[in-house]
């Protein structure tokens, strides 16, 4: 064999290789889906019939839990989180991207450090004051979406606010040079100037967050009780009442992948920059 | 990150003269904020939230596990009777309490659920990462697909894996078993010494594309003018990766080992959804037995300073890598 062929044959089955592990990659989530086209009874017995799907799982897993409930909730709490903490992380990110300030290096030390801390570390005492609240002020925390919103804007703040920032190191500053020398103030360049052309990175930042959200399930698990309950809740109490529905629980989880999967391919290009703009510049 | 000179000082007439002075009729507005002041009206919002949201409730945390807070002081919530070192004491030299002998547990299982999902975590994400970097046909389509693992919410891993592990009707013993009779019984893989291995391969199976992201970020951004050379000059693959791609990717490795050990060893969601409030012995994790004790058995004291041990120790995590990697951090930058 010469050295070209056995170089070309490498190569194919190096390409081979990459195609079979993406199929091992992919096949839980194939499984997942295959197994929400199901009847339950076809699952438990082991007897599948991929050629046969049913909707019927996708149809009947809305009554056995209220996972209505739990997906609005989920919706509200992620949506308005997210929101926020773009908003928070827009402005702050900003800050450290463009100003050197006192206390700048700290605030990012101090930002890196929230992530250093176990969840329960502040959990108990978060879950002890929303009781406290509740018991001696009129303000409800205690399992409601504005509990839940406070929560995550301040978990999922920190992350974005790098994430921001790697947004607005890669605007030219020529930018806002312009709009000062054209009488802007500087809060005026950031906001009418700055802004606009970030909108992406505003965006990318969102879907970041949301995903992050979507998934929290600790606090969401201690902090709600019956009225802001999330869809991991709502999976998790599928689980404790109804394990043997399996059909049901699959297409659960399908339709609470589906949000952040179309979220994130619709933002897939912003939001890789931003990932891993950490990685490329070391 | 080059060094950011306020570039507002020196261009903006309006501000320059009077930097800090109050604005003439004492309304502050928004636009009107000098640049000195900007920045730090920029981070108010995001410094609240961590202040309210983060740093004083993890003082708070502290405090609680210094107090006596169970199920008959549990109304009296911050106000419940001082304790000392008492919930220490129980957790790190009674012998005989069983919070000891859970808390070793757990904190043993923790240490090797981290060990092994970071390890697995970062070597498939470099091994996959380089198998995507070569050129092929389809290959943007298959970087995109593979980050599919890491979008599915991680209870819905912990839901589908479950599934997937059950002894007599899951697909994974159907492949090993009735398929291939690679094995000739069928393992149980939710319940026993099978179950740390049940929560950790969902894990890095979930973390691996994230990690492959990064790889083939840096991989994509390295020179290629280093692999040219030493190919040249007969260096075969192994040895281009080993003594060229691995030293380049060391600060990413050390990074990702950094937040890698943290994410892992505050692990809760997917051994809580696949294996529930107590999953055994083999499996318990620190978060899943803070939990437990604190919200099943009321024992908050007790989860409070298992927290504070948990939290002390990444700080030692943290001191031990910023010592072995310090060099690398310095080169990147």
């Amino acid at each position: 064999m010469s050295y070209a062929t056995r170089r070309r044959l490498g190569n194919l089955a190096l390409d081979v290789l990459t195609w079979v592990v993406l199929l091992v990659m992919l096949a839980p989530v194939l499984w997942l889906i295959a197994s929400s086209l199901q009847t339950t009874g076809r699952l438990s017995s082991g007897a599948y019939d991929l050629l046969d799907p049913t909707f019927e799982a996708f149809s009947r897993m809305w009554s056995s839990v209220d996972f209505g409930k739990y997906f609005v909730n989920s919706l509200i709490i992620c949506t308005a989180a997210a929101v926020i903490a773009t908003g928070f992380a827009a402005s702050a990110g900003y800050a450290l991207a463009r100003y050197r300030f006192r206390g700048a290096g700290a605030f990012g030390t101090a930002l890196i450090g929230t992530q250093l801390i176990p969840g329960s570390m502040f959990l108990l005492p978060l879950f002890l004051g929303f009781i406290w609240l509740k018991q001696n002020t009129p303000i409800a925390l205690l399992d409601t979406h504005i509990g839940m919103i406070l929560v995550y804007t301040a978990f999922f703040t920190p992350l974005a606010i790098f994430f921001m920032r790697s947004f607005f190191q890669a605007i030219p500053r020529e930018l806002e040079e312009a709009a000062l020398v054209d009488g802007c103030t500087p809060f005026g360049a950031f906001w009418r100037v700055v802004l606009p052309n970030a909108a992406p990175g505003l965006l990318a930042t969102f879907v970041y967050a949301f995903l992050f959200a979507w998934d929290e399930l600790l606090f969401a698990a201690a902090l709600t009780q019956s009225r802001a309950e999330t869809i991991p809740i709502g999976i998790r109490n599928f689980v404790g009442n109804y394990s043997e529905e399996y059909a049901q629980l699959m297409a659960a989880g399908v339709v609470s992948t589906i949000p952040v999967l179309v979220a994130f391919f619709a933002t897939q290009r912003w939001l890789v920059k931003g990932l891993t703009a950490g990685a490329v510049k070391g | 990150m080059s060094s950011t000179p306020v570039i507002v000082e020196v261009t903006d007439p309006e501000v320059r003269p009077q930097p800090d002075a109050e604005p003439p009729r004492g309304r502050r507005r928004w636009s009107g904020l000098s640049a000195r002041r900007l920045p730090y009206a920029l981070i108010a919002p995001a410094l609240v939230f961590m202040v309210l949201i983060h740093l004083v409730p993890t003082g708070a945390g502290v405090v609680l596990s210094f107090k006596n807070l169970n199920t008959f002081t549990f109304s009296q919530l911050f106000d419940a009777p001082w304790i000392g070192f008492g919930n220490y004491d129980a957790i790190l030299f009674e012998e005989a309490n069983p919070l000891r002998s859970g808390f070793t547990t757990a904190a043993w299982n923790t240490v090797q659920y981290t060990a092994l999902t970071v390890a697995g975590t970062l070597g498939g994400g470099l091994a996959i990462a380089l198998l995507l970097h070569r050129k092929m046909r389809g290959q943007r389509l298959a970087r995109t697909l593979m980050l599919t693992p890491w979008i599915v919410p991680s209870f819905v891993v912990a839901v589908v894996w479950q599934f997937m592990w059950q002894s007599d009707v899951g697909i994974i013993n159907k492949i090993l078993v009735d398929y291939t009779g690679i094995l000739d019984h069928r393992p149980t893989w939710l319940l026993g010494p099978n179950s740390l291995w049940a929560i950790v391969i969902p894990s890095i199976w979930r973390g691996i594309p994230f990690a492959m992201l990064l790889f083939l970020a840096a991989l994509q951004s390295m020179p290629d003018e280093l692999h040219e050379a030493a190919a040249i000059d007969g260096a075969g693959p192994l040895r281009r990766f080993r003594y060229i791609t691995l030293p380049l990717l060391r600060p990413l490795i050390a990074v990702q080992l950094l937040f890698g050990v943290i994410y892992s060893a505050y692990q809760f969601a997917i051994p809580y959804v696949m294996l529930g409030t107590n999953p055994g012995p083999d499996a318990d994790l620190m978060m899943t037995l803070i939990v437990r004790q604190s919200f099943s058995n009321n024992l908050l004291g007790f989860g409070a300073a298992a927290s504070v041990l948990l939290m002390l120790a990444m700080f030692v995590w943290v001191a031990v890598w910023y010592a072995a990697f310090r060099r690398d951090l310095q080169e990147s930058r």
